[in-house]
């Protein structure tokens, strides 16, 4: 069993990787209007969010905790 | 022959023995059987070595004794490091000791050792080419630590400064005594059922520890198998474990693997913000490129058209200044209109044959339009 992410979509990793790829498309030459317009919007998507991650909360920090059938979950504790 | 002036006191004697005494060997290690060792209450401890031919009185000064553990039972077989000396007041000779350890498993230990060392090294679990790069910006983090040890409170301190949007989950495992090398085995690979980017094995710092679970195959081997990078914070300068060998990157302290393992957000909201300006640049000089191509066809435009272009450097200058306030659409809020046909973009004279029709992408909508 893997625990699955829970509440946030895509790390912030894969946010700065994606704005990185899409600055470098829309620097490139090859580019029609259209694609350009679609790019630049995704790129402002992918800014907001990486923002928001950014400014994010605090840290968080549980305990993983596995009972006697293996199975995990997690528990808050006081960072 | 009488004294003369040659007469020392028994000051000068004993002092003069000392010196020859002290400057004589220097720290040595000596073998022996402990006899009755007095714990004095200042913390100081008294003792006798001997073997088969000889003995010595021994003190060993609390700053010592209290990293030694409990004194040594009678007949207890020691290695002893000290300095040998002369205790003026007494005139007794006297040995300083500074480390104790009982021989008794001592040569078994570092046969162990050994042993362990050449295995994890013929499997290449040292090899400087299995290490991997630790990801740029981990979201989540595991850490294998005592729950309640000083290296969990570092790091999670030091990512609070750091990195905000950390999200850390705590595998607790003992790090020292019995049980300690079972407990971290089973930590570490429950670390690979979850979802995380990276792995500190941790412990904390402090006097001279009890490391044997970092040395442990089973736990190296453990650590050598999780699917994530991994860094090790034993928390010891000097003693190097082979946990420390194994994992991808060796902190010294936990605080260190923190930093290590954390980016700092500051430079991270930098690079956010040089992206953003590279994303309006980009797309600024698309659409003035794009309006430019326009231009050169747009005599044969329409006038609503004609009047969109009049606007356009304007706008391409502004977009870099309004990022978070840009869309596509509010391109075309500004006055840009976009030429389409069959859902492609028109931007060539030949795009244009005299009665074509088109329509104009503009923000609220499609226009119908028409080439003269």
């Amino acid at each position: 069993m893997t625990i699955p992410p829970t509440g946030k979509p895509a790390a912030l990793a894969d946010e700065l990787a994606r704005l990185e790829e899409i600055v470098r498309r829309l620097e490139a030459d090859d580019l029609d209007l259209d694609a350009a317009l679609a790019l630049f919007e995704q790129g402002v998507a992918c800014l907001r969010s990486a923002r928001e991650r950014l400014a994010a909360a605090e840290v968080r920090v549980r305990t993983v905790l596995a009972d006697a059938n293996g199975t995990l979950r997690l528990g808050e504790i006081d960072g | 022959m009488g004294p003369g002036d040659q007469v020392l006191s028994i000051g000068d004697l004993t002092a003069a023995a000392r010196t020859v005494l002290e400057g004589s060997l220097g720290t040595v290690w000596v073998r022996g059987e402990v006899v009755q060792c007095k714990v004095h209450g200042s913390g100081h401890w008294y003792f006798t070595l001997r073997d088969a031919a000889a003995q010595a009185r021994c003190a060993m000064w609390r700053t010592y004794s209290q990293r030694a553990g409990r004194p040594p039972a009678d007949g207890t077989e020691v290695f002893a490091q000290g300095r040998p000396t002369l205790y003026e007041a007494k005139g007794e000779f006297q040995f300083v000791v500074y480390r104790l350890l009982p021989t008794a498993g001592i040569g078994d230990q570092q046969r162990a050792l050994e042993r362990v060392k050449a295995a994890l090294e013929q499997d290449g679990l040292f090899a400087a080419a299995r290490k991997r790069l630790l990801p740029r910006y981990p979201s989540r983090v595991a850490v294998v630590t005592s729950p309640d040890g000083a290296a969990l409170h570092d790091i999670v301190t030091v990512a609070g400064s750091r990195w905000p949007a950390a999200d850390i989950l705590v595998v607790a495992s003992r790090v020292q005594g019995d049980g300690a090398a079972r407990e971290l085995v089973a930590a570490l690979k429950l670390v690979n059922r979850l979802k995380v980017d990276l792995c500190i094995v941790g412990r904390g710092g402090g006097g001279r520890e009890d490391l044997a679970a970092f040395n442990d195959e089973a736990v190296c081997r453990a650590l050598a198998a999780v699917r994530v990078p991994t860094v090790s914070a034993v928390g010891h300068e000097t003693d190097v474990t082979f946990a420390d060998l194994v994992a991808d990157v060796r902190a010294p302290t936990p605080s260190a693997a923190a930093e290590l393992a954390f980016p700092d957000a500051r430079a991270v909201r930098r690079l956010v913000g040089d992206l953003g300006a590279r994303l309006a640049g980009g797309l600024s000089r698309r659409t003035r490129l794009a309006a430019e191509r326009l231009e050169r066809t747009g005599d044969r435009l329409e006038g609503a058209l004609e009047e969109t272009l009049a606007r356009r450097r304007h706008l391409a200058d502004r977009l870099a200044a309004q990022l978070d306030a840009l869309s596509p659409l509010r391109v075309l809020e500004r006055g840009y209109a976009v030429p389409r046909a069959d859902g492609r973009v028109l931007r060539r004279r030949a795009d244009f044959p005299s009665g074509r029709s088109f329509s104009l992408r503009v923000a609220d909508g499609d226009v119908p339009a028409r080439a003269d």
